[in-house]
Order: C-alpha cells, then sequence, then structure tokens
C-alpha cells in the first residue's frame, strides 16, 4: 500500500482529475494482453504532459515507489502488469501528433498515439509510417518503442529501432532527456538503440520524432497454396536466392487457415496443407518484373492455387485472414497460447516438425501463422483450460520458444521478454550476458524502480537458479566461443 | 613512454588482453579514424585488432554473417561479393581498411545511409569485451530478435570506450543486378532544390549526396528498372546519366573529399545547406540524410560547432584542429545517465580516455 504522502505527492503530480483509485478502475490495470499475470496496482496515474511524467517519476523515484508505464496494454509477454505496491503510469492522455514534417520526411508523436494515427496523420503527404504490428489500430508508439516492435513489412523496411530518430525520455530518476537527434548522427554511444526495445525498464518514453516512408508507386500481393509447409518454405528461400527483397512473406499452416477462414472468410482454402502471402512493393516496373519470378517460383514448387490482389479491396482481404488469423484460433479451441520465437530462415522447415512432433507428444494441437521471410514464428498452442490442460500447454509453448534459441534463433522476435519469458533468458545468454545488461540497467535504474522484475530473470520469479544455460549451437560447433 | 602492443587474435586473446592487464588501454583497429574525435591520450596498453580477423558464421541463405570485428570490411565484401550479398554500407574510409568494429564503433556512414542507415541498422549481434575481461554477448545470429537489452547499438559510436566489440553479427543484403548514378553539376542551393524533388517523388534513390559542385543521385534495381528511373531522374532534376566508368569517378571523388574533411556534422536535412553555406569550406551533403562533412582552416573550426549547434544538429571533428578548440561541438543531452554507462561497464575508466574528451570527468577524476 502506498501512504497517503506519496499518494498526494502523486496527486499533485499529475492532477486529482488524472488517477484512478477505484478498485474497479484499478482491475482494468492488472494485466496486459498476456492475461494470465494479473496484479491490481495501487494507483494509475494518467498524466497530460511531459511535466507531469516527470514529475510522477520523480516522486516514485524519491520515495522509492515501483512504477510501470502502460500505453494500450496489448503487449504480450506481461511487460504492462503492473508491480505490487507500485504506480501505472498510462500514457494514454498523451496522444497528439505534434507535427508532420513532409519535407524531412518525419512525425513528432506523443507516446499515447496508436500506430496506425501515424500513419493517418501522414498519409495526406503520400507518407506513411513502416512498423505495422498487427495490433496496430490500438497498441501506442510508446509501447512499440519499449517493445521494438516489428510487423509484416520489417523484412524490408526493419524495425522500430530503424524508424525512430530521437525521443524525449523521462529517466527513472525524473530527468527528461533526449536521446537521439534530428539526423542518424551521434554524439557518442547510441543510448536511443539501448533504450528501444528495452521494454519499459529504462524510463518512460514521452515525445518521439519517426522517420515517415514515401508511399510505394506499387503494391502487388498473392496468396499461393502449396502441398506441405516445406514446400512452401522452399519457395520463401528461393525468392530470397533470387535476391528478391519482398515486403512482406507470411505463412499459414492449416490449422491457422481454417481457423482464419471460420472468423473472416477471406477467401483461403480450406483444405490445402498450407498457405503464402507475398507481397512486393517498390516502382512500378521492377516489381512487376520480380513479380513473375515470385510467380514462376511458386509454379516450381507446385503451387496448387495462386490468387492475386487485383486491387486494393482484395489485397486487403487477403491481409485480413492473416491478420485475423491469432484472435480466430478462438474459433477452433477454447484457449490458446500465442508464442514468439525466431529461428534461423533455414531452419523452418526442422523447427515445424518438431513443433508438431512436441505438439503430438504433449496431446496438443499447434497452429502455425509466422513471419517466414525472417522465421518468426508465432505458434498457437490450442488448449482447454477447462479440461485441465492449461499446464501442458504453457509448459509446450515455453520448450517451443527454447527449442528456437537451440536452432540458434531467438526467445522472442518481437513480443518481448517482460514476466512471461524472463526465466528463459538463461537459456539464451550466459550469466555474464545477462549481468552486462544489468549492469546497463543499474546505471539507469539504480534503485530498480522501472518496470522490476521484467526482462531480466530474478530470483523471486525464476527461483535462485533460474534455469540451466545451454550452448548456443554456433558455441558447440566451434563457431563462436564463450570464454 | 613506449606503449605495449596486445593483438589476439580471438575471443580468448582478446579476454586475456582486457583480463591480463591493468590500466589505461586504447583500442585500435586500421587507425584509419585515428585523427577524429576527441584525440586518445596516450595509454600504456595497445589493444590492436587487426589481427582479431576472419569469419566465423555464414550461412548465405540466411543473409547474416558473423565476423571478428577486426576484418576489414573490404575483404568481407569481396567474400560476400561471391554470394551475390553486401553489407549495404559504403562508408568512405571502407576503401581504406576500416574494420567492420572500427566502423561500428564510430558510427561512421557513407551514401548508402540514405536506404540503409548506419551499421547500427544492420548489427544484430556482438560478442564484447569489457575492461574487466568480462565477455557479453548481444543479439544473436537472426535479423529479428528483441530479447535482453540491445547492447551492439550502445557500442556504436562508442569509440573504444565502453568496451572491445570482439565479434559482431551483421545483416546482409543482396547486391543488386544495376546501381546508376545520376549527376548534375551545381551550387549547393540548386542541388537543395533538386534534392527536394527527388526526395518527393517515387523514384526511391538509394543515396543522394552533393560533392562540393556536384549532386549525384544513386538507384539501384534491376537492370531495366534502374535505367528507367536513372533516365526519369535525370529528366526531373536536369542532369544525365553516367556510365559506368564516370559513376565510379564521381563516387571516388566524393569519397576523397568524405576523407579529407575536417568536420562531420548532422542536422535536420532541410537546413543542412544552409548550414553548410555559413560553415564555408569545402562540404559534401547527404540532402537527404543530413549528414555532411566539411573542410575547413583549422581557425574556422570552432565557429563550424557554432553554427551547427545553432541548428540544432551534432559535430564531431575528424582532423584535430589542435587550437584549443573541442572536438565535439556539443555534449549529449543525456551524459549523466551515460557516464553512469560507464561508469558500470568501465569503472576504472580504462578504456579510450580521451575520445569523449572531459564528458566523463576523466581530468578531475583519475588522470
Ligand atoms: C492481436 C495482437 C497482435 C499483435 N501483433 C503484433 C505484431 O505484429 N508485432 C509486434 O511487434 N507486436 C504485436 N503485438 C504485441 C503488442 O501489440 C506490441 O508489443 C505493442 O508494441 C504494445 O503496445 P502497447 O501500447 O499496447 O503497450 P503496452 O502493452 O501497454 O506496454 C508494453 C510495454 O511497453 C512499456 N511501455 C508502454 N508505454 C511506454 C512508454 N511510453 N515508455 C516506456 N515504456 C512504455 C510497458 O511498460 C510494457 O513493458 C500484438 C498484440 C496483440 C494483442
Amino acid at each position: 500500500m502506498l501512504d497517503a504522502a506519496v499518494r498526494e505527492a502523486l496527486t499533485a503530480a499529475v492532477g486529482a482529475a488524472n488517477i484512478v483509485s477505484d478498485p474497479v478502475g484499478l482491475r482494468s490495470y492488472e494485466c496486459d494482453g498476456l492475461t494470465g499475470f494479473r496484479q491490481v496496482p495501487s494507483l494509475v496515474l494518467l498524466p497530460t504532459d511531459t511535466a507531469s511524467v516527470a514529475a510522477a517519476v520523480r516522486v516514485c523515484h524519491e520515495h522509492r515507489v515501483p512504477f510501470v508505464a502502460r500505453g494500450a496494454g496489448t503487449g504480450l509477454s506481461g511487460g504492462a502488469m503492473p508491480v505490487a505496491d507500485g504506480v501505472v503510469i498510462s500514457l494514454q492522455r498523451l496522444r497528439s501528433v505534434v507535427e508532420v514534417d513532409p519535407v524531412d520526411r518525419r512525425a513528432v508523436v506523443q507516446p499515447g498515439v496508436t500506430n496506425l494515427d501515424i500513419t493517418r496523420a501522414a498519409a495526406p503527404h503520400g507518407l506513411y509510417y513502416a512498423p505495422d504490428p498487427s495490433s496496430q489500430q490500438v497498441c501506442t508508439i510508446g509501447g512499440n518503442v519499449a517493445e521494438n516492435s516489428g510487423g509484416a513489412h520489417c523484412l524490408k523496411y526493419g524495425f522500430t529501432t530503424n524508424h525512430v530518430l530521437s525521443m524525449t525520455v523521462v529517466l527513472p530518476d525524473g530527468e527528461v532527456v533526449t536521446l537521439g537527434g534530428d539526423s542518424g548522427e551521434q554524439l557518442g554511444p547510441d543510448l536511443r538503440g539501448v533504450f528501444i526495445g528495452s521494454e519499459g525498464t529504462l524510463g518512460v518514453v514521452c515525445e518521439i520524432t519517426v522517420r515517415l516512408l514515401r508511399v510505394p508507386e506499387t503494391v502487388r500481393t498473392l496468396l499461393a497454396d502449396f502441398p506441405s509447409v516445406t514446400a512452401a518454405g522452399e519457395v520463401v528461400s528461393d525468392i530470397v536466392a533470387a535476391g528478391i527483397v519482398p515486403a512482406a512473406v507470411e505463412m499459414m499452416d492449416n490449422l491457422a487457415i481454417q481457423a482464419a477462414e471460420k472468423a473472416v472468410g477471406a477467401g483461403y482454402t480450406l483444405t490445402t496443407p498450407a498457405a503464402l502471402v507475398v507481397e512486393l512493393d517498390g516502382p512500378a516496373a521492377e516489381c512487376g518484373e520480380q513479380f513473375e519470378q515470385v510467380k514462376a517460383i511458386c509454379d516450381r514448387h507446385g503451387c496448387t492455387r495462386l490468387h492475386i490482389a487485383g486491387d486494393a479491396a482484395e489485397r486487403a482481404r487477403i491481409w485480413k485472414g492473416r491478420k485475423a488469423a491469432f484472435a480466430a484460433v478462438g474459433r477452433i479451441s477454447p484457449d490458446y497460447i500465442v508464442q514468439d520465437g525466431v529461428v534461423p530462415r533455414t531452419r523452418l522447415a526442422e523447427v515445424l516438425g518438431r513443433i508438431e512432433q512436441m505438439g503430438t507428444a504433449a496431446g496438443l494441437r499447434v497452429a502455425n501463422v509466422f513471419h517466414a521471410g525472417d522465421g518468426n514464428l508465432h505458434p498457437l498452442v490450442l488448449f482447454d483450460a477447462d479440461g485441465g490442460e492449461l499446464e501442458r500447454a504453457e509448459e509446450l509453448s515455453k520448450d517451443i520458444a527454447e527449442l528456437c534459441v537451440e536452432l540458434g534463433g531467438s526467445l522472442s522476435g518481437e513480443h518481448g521478454i517482460g514476466t512471461d519469458k524472463a526465466c528463459s533468458m538463461p537459456r539464451m545468454f550466459g550469466v555474464d550476458d545477462l549481468a552486462t545488461m544489468d549492469r546497463v540497467r543499474s546505471a539507469f535504474d539504480p534503485h530498480r524502480l522501472c518496470n522490476p522484475g521484467k526482462l531480466l530473470p530474478t530470483p523471486r520469479l525464476c527461483g535462485e537458479k533460474p534455469g540451466r544455460y545451454r550452448p548456443h549451437p554456433l558455441e558447440e560447433a566451434g563457431v563462436i566461443e564463450r570464454l | 613512454m613506449t606503449a605495449t602492443m596486445l593483438a589476439p587474435t580471438d575471443l580468448r586473446g582478446a579476454h586475456e588482453a582486457l583480463a591480463g592487464t591493468s590500466g589505461p588501454v586504447e583500442i585500435r583497429g586500421a587507425a584509419t579514424a585515428a585523427d577524429w574525435a576527441g584525440a586518445p591520450q596516450p595509454a600504456p596498453t595497445v589493444l590492436d585488432t587487426s589481427r582479431l580477423t576472419g569469419v566465423l558464421a555464414y550461412n548465405p541463405a540466411d543473409m547474416t554473417v558473423g565476423v571478428r570485428a577486426g576484418t576489414p570490411l573490404r575483404e568481407l565484401q569481396q567474400e560476400l561479393a561471391t554470394h551475390g550479398q553486401r553489407v549495404a554500407f559504403d562508408a568512405a574510409r571502407v576503401a581504406r581498411g576500416a574494420t567492420a568494429g572500427g566502423l561500428v564503433a564510430t558510427a561512421d556512414s557513407g551514401p548508402l545511409a540514405l536506404a540503409y542507415g548506419s551499421m547500427r541498422d544492420l548489427v544484430i549481434g556482438a560478442t564484447v569485451v569489457l575492461a574487466d575481461g568480462t565477455v557479453a554477448r548481444t543479439g544473436g545470429h537472426v535479423i529479428k530478435n528483441v530479447a535482453g537489452y540491445d547492447l551492439a547499438k550502445l557500442l556504436h559510436g562508442s569509440y573504444g570506450t565502453l568496451g572491445l566489440l570482439a565479434e559482431i553479427v551483421l545483416r546482409l543484403h543482396p547486391i543488386p543486378a544495376a546501381s546508376r548514378t545520376v549527376r548534375l553539376d551545381g551550387e549547393l542551393p540548386v542541388a537543395a532544390d533538386r534534392a527536394a524533388a527527388v526526395l518527393a517523388s517515387a523514384l526511391e534513390p538509394v543515396s543522394l549526396e552533393w560533392a562540393d559542385g556536384t549532386l549525384l543521385v544513386r538507384v539501384e534495381g534491376t537492370v531495366e528498372g534502374a535505367d528507367a528511373r536513372a533516365r526519369e531522374l535525370a529528366r526531373l532534376i536536369g542532369g544525365s546519366v553516367l556510365g559506368d566508368d564516370d559513376a565510379e569517378a564521381a563516387w571516388a571523388r566524393h569519397a576523397e573529399l568524405v576523407d579529407t574533411a575536417s568536420v562531420r556534422i548532422g542536422c535536420r536535412p532541410s537546413r543542412l545547406a544552409g548550414v553548410l553555406a555559413e560553415c564555408g569550406g569545402t562540404a559534401v551533403a547527404g540532402l537527404g540524410t543530413g549528414i555532411g562533412t566539411v573542410a575547413v582552416a583549422p581557425e574556422r573550426v570552432a565557429a563550424v560547432h557554432d553554427v551547427v549547434t545553432a541548428a540544432g544538429g551534432m559535430s564531431v571533428t575528424r582532423r584535430r584542429p589542435g587550437n584549443g578548440v573541442g572536438a565535439w561541438g556539443q555534449r549529449p543531452s543525456a551524459l549523466r545517465v551515460l557516464t553512469a554507462v560507464k561508469n558500470e561497464l568501465d569503472p576504472g575508466h580504462r578504456l579510450g580516455r580521451g575520445r569523449f574528451e572531459a564528458w566523463f570527468g576523466e581530468e578531475e577524476a583519475r588522470s
């Protein structure tokens, strides 16, 4: 519980109209998109400008009260889950687009602005904001910065970190600083780069200047069916080998397709074992030329149906099927867990085979939707909580993420570590790696007030001896070494 | 004082070099940026990375490569080219043998930055050796990865002050089938005007640079596509499409001007032409990136810093003015936390003394 003096000081910092303290109101902040982890906060602050965020953080710092920044709460790793006896600082009332500069192709926005609203503001100038998480209609740019969010088009265009020029950040002791600058030029080490993707543990971002890109001249999209996931995977390899950098390459397996079709009827083939969505964009002539190449590659690998989007509406429909897939599995299973792991793209077929075996062994179904171009998997573990399958499903999901590490990949491609995977970090990083990250955290937040307990494993969360580190496969092959 | 030279050839050697010594250390690569930023204070130990070379992992189908950080990027590019791939990075000093790690540590970039950014945008993993010999890995071998803090970015621009980059993993891109350059001779204001038209078009230039009297615009793509866009660009700006040899010569001249510059600056792209005009001297301007260089007489450097600062930009010298003028035109807004990072990673301030002049309070605290 917060004592009265702290409450008073926090109220003074953000204003009485910008505080939630009633139990019902507080309950709506108890979790993010990963609803299994819950904790009701002591207080929620809804500051309306950078100065009041800084004032609130200073109060927290002075009284050693832990705080958690929160955007739209769509995070999928428990990153915005409150901490006991701490406060939540919601950035939802900082939601204006401060400036769109069509000449220097950038926008200045507050952290509560949704990802899609940036593109909406830029659109009249023929510009857009490139990173496009599937949750873009609701997730905030502040959350995107914290998670270094990606999206289907990040294969070609990069992630949040590649599109943020500078930020106004309130550090964990309340100091307001600028990270980054007006160009890519840096004054010393790139603190902006380490802040992005730090999952709310290094401070609160209060204003962001993002790069905007010119809308490409042409976009071509196809949906292709294949007799197997392996065949679809070979298509992806051949596209890459041909020197083509597609704007997006997404794969869905049969289970995911069935679910998506039930939910939105986007015109996918119900019986196909696998489908690929391939999108190319850029100058019209080149796009057309490469699109023909992609079609030929699809044919070569036994494509059973090729549907080309004839116009924007058809393209939107194809994407609707893909983007609906997550939520849609709710139609074919009472409960599900979304996993997010990465493998080197060349090991996609292998990892899918292993996942299938693991699913069978656990007696659970796994649907697969993924960003095939960059090896980012989103296996959806289907289960029935009422049937007592939760624990098995969680175990399987965790095993899949750790399998990705074993295959030379990563625990997370975009959803982050948060609360969910902190205890798996020792599978991917050694003691010294984690200790070094912790040193950086100490530099920013010596008192561990800023989103504590997230990202790095803690004894409280994981037990004294978190899971054993397994050597990276390249380490076993003698390619890299750890001393 | 003659310094002890340590030239490890692998990670173990790099670890031993730092774990087994004490006192200040200067990390040195190919020394192509030896005169950049603040002057390193003479250190009893020099850690030379020029033998820390070689490709560690390269699977062309994954389009990533892991290398020891002392590998000259030029050599790496040659090897990648046999597979039709490249690191999409072309800073001028690559041609002089700059190492992959040195290019990261100095936050350098070249004309391709307009499309691909700098090394920070291409580094996906690193193995770093801290001042106490701790070996820490960050990132990994996959392009998409958000697990843990991205320490490779922290080391980007650190000038050997936070740790030794021993190994790095880079994301690769395909070498395009064709590259075409359009040229227009003209003064900077005209070039800036044409550049704005190019940026407003859908022609997707990968480089857009004015180099002392010449505007150069490069496009890359398929043969037919690049040809068509180059012709359109030539029409748009009133310039001409260069043949391959002329294009090569034009970009070589550009690199030479960058190599001989005395200050590098970065600001809002639309302000760059105005800033450079005020700076005087011989200039190169990345009109899409806002990054440029100027060659001015030593006594003009202080004025350049002032002009850039007034425009909200950043400036750092690439040639020591040697007249008491600072190397850095500005201090970072987050200097307090940056110093805290320095103190955490290198508590004894062993590494890279002088590169950031007195940012970390060197003179007062320890000398
Ligand atoms: C259906 C669905 C689809 C999704 N698809 C994608 C996808 O394609 N790609 C992808 O990358 N992610 C995806 N996500 C995950 C999620 O949307 C992203 O992680 C998003 O960036 C979170 O934004 P948010 O505003 O909801 O942040 P929150 O969930 O509120 O917070 C996320 C983290 O950011 C921190 N944070 C929030 N605001 C700030 C701030 N201003 N300063 C500092 N820290 C802050 C929080 O403390 C927390 O740690 C998806 C989620 C859902 C539910």
